[in-house]
């Protein structure tokens, strides 16, 4: 018993030394069960080896899934403040819930850092940067290429109802369809079909045949689009399919022309970025004039889907 | 079907269709289609609307007619809904990671589903663990080897793999572009389980294994052996949806499946499975399961608010088990049986 | 000696057993620091989110019965609380009452349907799950037209409900878990009530022969379950400035998984709340301290997998144990094993 207490006074007493001395920094992400946040895993890895190579560390924190999200996430920040970090790097995904913590750790001298996700408040929690898209531009950015491409009503699906930057996302669709003279229907579908293929499958299938003026679609999950080709596959219609962010999965359907783009965020340059900028901010002091810094949207579509295929085998795209 | 009444269990004869559960069940479908038809119009009464809710009844029948076996023995297994995500990835990495014939991830796939299945089943009858803590265990232990394996392997959370189109055509196919292949399966399915529970001698070991354990074992049935192979039914189904997932949609995640855990038990619900065991039928399943199906997709048909198909739902469930409540003391009362 | 035998017949034992061999898992396999982890807030908010229904459910599961509908009923809570003193703008106490309210008619629909007819309650709360998670979304749909509604609490609200202690990371709801176990462990163990619940989850039939209200007292433990998610709900919404409408599936298995590991038979008639209050702590460490382990977070879900079945062998020869040492006819064991 002495002994344990006396390691943990000792292993205690060294991490506090290390975290006066070396910058430390915690990264936090989404679920677990995320496909997406593998690859901004694979940005702070690499960033990572810089980081140590430097003398500094970095704490990946995740949380399990998205049930508990906004509370599971101010968990995550207050636990990486009670481990004493210098800097967090995190998306704000649930504002309401994140503001308040953020706040917090800034009063007390935590540098924070933003990727990802919510553009809109990052004055409010003064994070010094942010890496990632801004939500509309995407949407806007995919709504005007399918528009340019032939589509005239597009479908623009939301998989959970009432997450604010998918409704952000489809205003930017809505926009950017509209500029380019389509017309843009939002349909979202139960929060319990999310994930489910083959459930917004059919859903969507009723929708394409419920309004046959429908000739493109945009999921705003990457799911979406695989449902989205298996109901044009059903109802042998001609529905041009995107949908944001992607999969293997999605390369293989752009490649064999069942689905005809997607709009990448590159979420390995976020999290890239966001680390190793952060370190740099702690270490030396270092700020990018750039401010916000977008990393997207880029879109993929078959002509370059192949050098997209490449980075995907490295788990970088 | 006259052996069946020698269990006890079923305490109804033949004549007396209108005490049967099923009625209900029946009187509930219609009810339900005659709404959506109504609501939806030609379009829901076409063939877009039939495969519609049949794909959906296809993958969740599937699984419905073992977890309704097992609850008819007086068990229930949440482990289906890890077992879904687990198979599509053993069979994804298999075929897709490592470039195996697409038979390989078949077999490994189901492989993983009568694995876990058999260690549902040793819990269950080496141990007093109740079957439904044993298999939220099992779940729980599954869906951390799903994802821990898949990250460890693969490094991400979905992997992507392209059948030949053989496989694809035998087990991801839409026939005429819009019925799922597995409606077919599921068919099969439905067959050989009536045949199981119904013709052959082993059925009535299963009304006697949820009658009472005790008697049935007295009587000479082998309980344990019996338990293993229902959760062992249950874990391969499971597993088989999980791998026709991959050939149809040709990626696999580790979340997801969830949903099937409460979905298949309401389906054997609706369909007159008394849940105190020893009482159901497969007819009863296979109508409880188009029940929902019916609901879960003419909502989208008839453009109300998707939600309120979780109302329909939750409303459809407790007037089904209260009408069994009724038609079991109906039954019971005409047939003067000791229970 | 003999100390220790009686500590291990304690329905308790095997959750603090649990405990003790978690932390020592940790400590040897994930070289955790455990000043570090003892000293984190992340856990014990989490316990205490999950420990509040837990002590509910424990209640319900040792007379015998199971409510999942606590899935539906947190979301249901929040989102009561959000529209009425965040979208209609109405002072926040009635808010607080609204969500109670929905708790109380839930917990009343459930319990007057469980003692009414011979449906297991498993079933019928899948019902009322299922119908809630409609009629929150649906609703909160109709009457706001979105799915997340934002709400802003007055500071008196904050305070008892809301507010973080303790240098800025301990939820308040860490004061009103350990109080609502304290005042359930009173009833349990001190009083008659407890003892009505003792005898109906050992033998319904006999315990209404001996004069216990058994449907009066089965109908007040399923609306303490659905009231006490709801307040957790109401909680959250308070302390995070928004509901969501989110599944809370995962919430259902959560706490069910704490319960058992507490100690609390699954057909009832066994159970403390000392138990239940450790499984809720053990739960959490799982879950949450896994973050301060070099273990990777992937495999929590396998560690608490593994650590319910063992939790449960546990539990089962600690009461071959007591049962041994207090001979008396042992209870008819009920041929469902649900």
């Amino acid at each position: 018993m002495k002994l344990t207490k006396t390691l943990a006074v000792a292993a205690f007493a060294a991490l506090l030394s290390t975290g006066a001395m070396a910058q430390s920094i915690a990264v936090i992400a989404g679920s677990v069960e995320d496909a997406f946040m593998d690859k901004i895993k694979k940005g702070v890895d690499d960033a990572t080896l810089m980081v140590e190579a430097n003398g500094g560390s970095v704490q990946y924190l995740r949380t399990q899934n998205y049930e508990n999200f906004g509370p599971d996430l101010v968990t995550l920040i207050n636990q990486a403040v009670a481990q004493g970090v210098d800097g967090i790097a995190i998306p704000v995904w649930v504002p309401d819930a994140q503001i308040p913590a953020l706040q917090a750790a800034a009063a007390q001298g935590i540098v924070i850092m933003q990727y990802n996700s919510g553009l809109p408040v990052k004055d409010e929690i003064s994070a010094i940067n942010y890496f990632g898209s801004d939500e509309y531009a995407a949407g806007f950015g995919g709504g005007k290429y399918m528009a340019e491409h032939g589509a005239k009503h597009i479908l623009c699906h939301i998989q959970v109802p009432g997450a604010i930057n998918l409704e952000e996302r489809c205003r930017g669709v809505t926009d950017g369809a509209t500029a380019a003279g389509a017309t843009v229907t939002t349909i979202s579908t139960p929060a319990n079909l999310d994930g489910d293929v083959t459930g917004t499958a059919e859903a969507l299938k009723a929708e394409f045949i419920g309004d046959s003026s429908y000739d493109a679609m945009i999921s705003c999950a990457d799911f979406g689009g695989a449902a989205g080709a298996n109901a044009v596959e059903q109802t042998g219609l001609d529905i041009k399919i995107g949908a944001f962010d992607f999969s293997p999965a999605t390369l293989d359907r752009i490649a064999a022309g069942t689905q005809t783009m997607a709009i990448d965020q590159q979420p390995y340059l976020q999290g890239f970025l966001a680390t190793s900028m952060l370190f740099a901010n702690l270490k030396y002091g270092t700020n990018i004039s750039t401010n916000p810094v977008l990393t997207g949207p880029a879109i993929i579509d078959s002509s370059n889907v192949a050098a997209v295929v490449a980075g995907a085998a490295l788990g970088a795209r | 079907m006259s052996t069946q009444a020698e269990t006890g269990a079923k305490g109804f004869s033949l004549g007396a269709l209108a005490r049967r559960p099923e009625t209900g069940t029946v009187i509930g479908l219609i009810v339900v289609y005659t709404f959506f038809a109504v609501m939806g119009g030609p379009v829901f009464m076409g063939a877009p609307g039939w495969s519609s809710w049949l794909n959906i009844a296809a993958e969740v029948g599937i699984i419905a007619l073992p977890v309704g076996l097992l609850m008819i023995s007086g068990d229930f297994d949440m482990s289906v809904g890890a077992i879904i995500p687990a198979s599509s990835m053993m069979a994804a990495i298999l075929c897709g990671h490592y470039d195996l014939p697409a038979i390989v991830g078949i077999v490994g796939g189901l492989g993983v589903g009568l694995l876990v299945g058999f260690v549902n089943g040793l819990v269950v009858t080496r141990t007093t663990i109740p079957s439904l803590i044993a298999t939220i265990g099992v779940m729980f232990a599954v869906m951390g080897l799903t994802l821990g394996f898949a990250v460890l392997i693969k490094g991400s959370t979905s992997v992507s793999y392209v059948p030949d189109p053989l496989t694809k055509s035998i087990l991801g196919q839409f026939i005429n572009g819009m019925f799922n292949v597995s409606i077919l399966w599921w068919a099969g399915f439905v067959a050989l389980f009536f045949w199981f529970l119904h013709l052959s001698p082993i059925g009535n070991w299963v009304y006697a294994l949820g009658g009472d354990q005790e008697s049935a074992r007295n009587a000479g049935v082998p309980t344990n052996k019996l338990k293993i192979s229902l959760f062992m039914m249950s874990g391969f189904c499971a597993a088989f949806v999980g791998v026709a997932q991959v050939m149809t949609y040709q990626q696999a995640q580790v979340a997801g499946g969830q949903s099937f855990i409460f979905n298949s038990i309401m389906c054997v619900v609706i369909g007159g499975v008394l849940l105190t065991g020893g009482a159901g039928s497969v007819v009863g399943i296979v109508l409880g399961t188009m029940t929902f199906a019916i609901v879960n997709q003419g909502i989208f048909f008839a453009s109300l608010d998707p939600n309120v198909g979780s109302i329909i739902i939750g409303v459809l469930l407790l007037v089904a088990v209260l009408s069994n409540d009724t038609f079991r003391a109906l039954a019971l009362s005409y047939a003067t049986k000791k229970k | 000696m003999n100390a220790i035998t009686d500590l291990l017949r304690k329905p308790a034992a095997a959750s603090i057993l649990s405990l003790l061999g978690v932390l020592a898992f940790y400590v040897i396999f994930g070289g955790v620091d455990l000043g570090n982890l003892l000293s984190a807030a992340s856990w014990v908010n989490y316990a205490a989110r999950i420990g509040i229904v837990a002590v509910a459910v424990g209640l319900l599961m040792t007379s015998g019965e199971i409510d999942i509908s606590i899935g539906a009923m947190i979301p249901a809570g929040a989102m009561t609380t959000a529209i009425i003193s965040g979208y209609y703008g109405l002072p926040i106490g009635f808010g607080i009452l609204g969500a109670l309210a929905v708790g109380v008619l839930v917990g009343l629909f459930n319990g007057i349907l469980a003692v009414r007819t011979s449906v297991p309650t498993l079933i019928i709360t899948l019902g009322t799950l299922v119908a809630m998670q409609g009629i929150v979304l649906a609703g909160s749909k109709l009457l706001t037209g979105a799915a997340s509604v934002p709400l802003t609490a007055p500071e008196w609200a904050k305070t008892l409900f809301g507010q973080l202690m303790f240098g800025g990371s301990h939820q308040v709801l860490i004061i009103w878990w350990v109080a609502i176990a304290a005042v359930a462990w009173f009833v349990l163990h001190r009083t008659k009530y407890g003892n009505w619940i003792f005898a109906i989850g050992g033998d319904r039939e006999s315990a209404r022969n001996a004069g216990v209200p058994v449907d009066r007292t089965t109908i007040i433990l399923f609306v303490l379950t659905a009231t006490s998610a709801s307040f957790v709900g109401m909680c959250n919404a308070i302390l995070f400035n928004s509901a969501q409408v989110s599944g809370g599936m995962g919430d259902i298995f959560n706490i069910i998984v704490s319960v058992v590991v507490g100690g609390v038979l699954l057909t009832g008639g066994f159970g403390s709340v000392v138990g239940i209050f450790f499984g809720a702590i053990t739960f959490a460490i799982v879950n949450k301290g896994i973050d301060f382990t070099a273990i990777d977070r992937n495999w929590s879900n396998l560690i608490i997998g593994v650590m319910l079945v063992v939790a449960v062998l546990l539990n089962e020869n600690f009461r071959q144990m007591a049962l041994k040492y207090v001979p008396r006819k042992k209870s008819q064991k009920s041929d469902v094993t649900p």
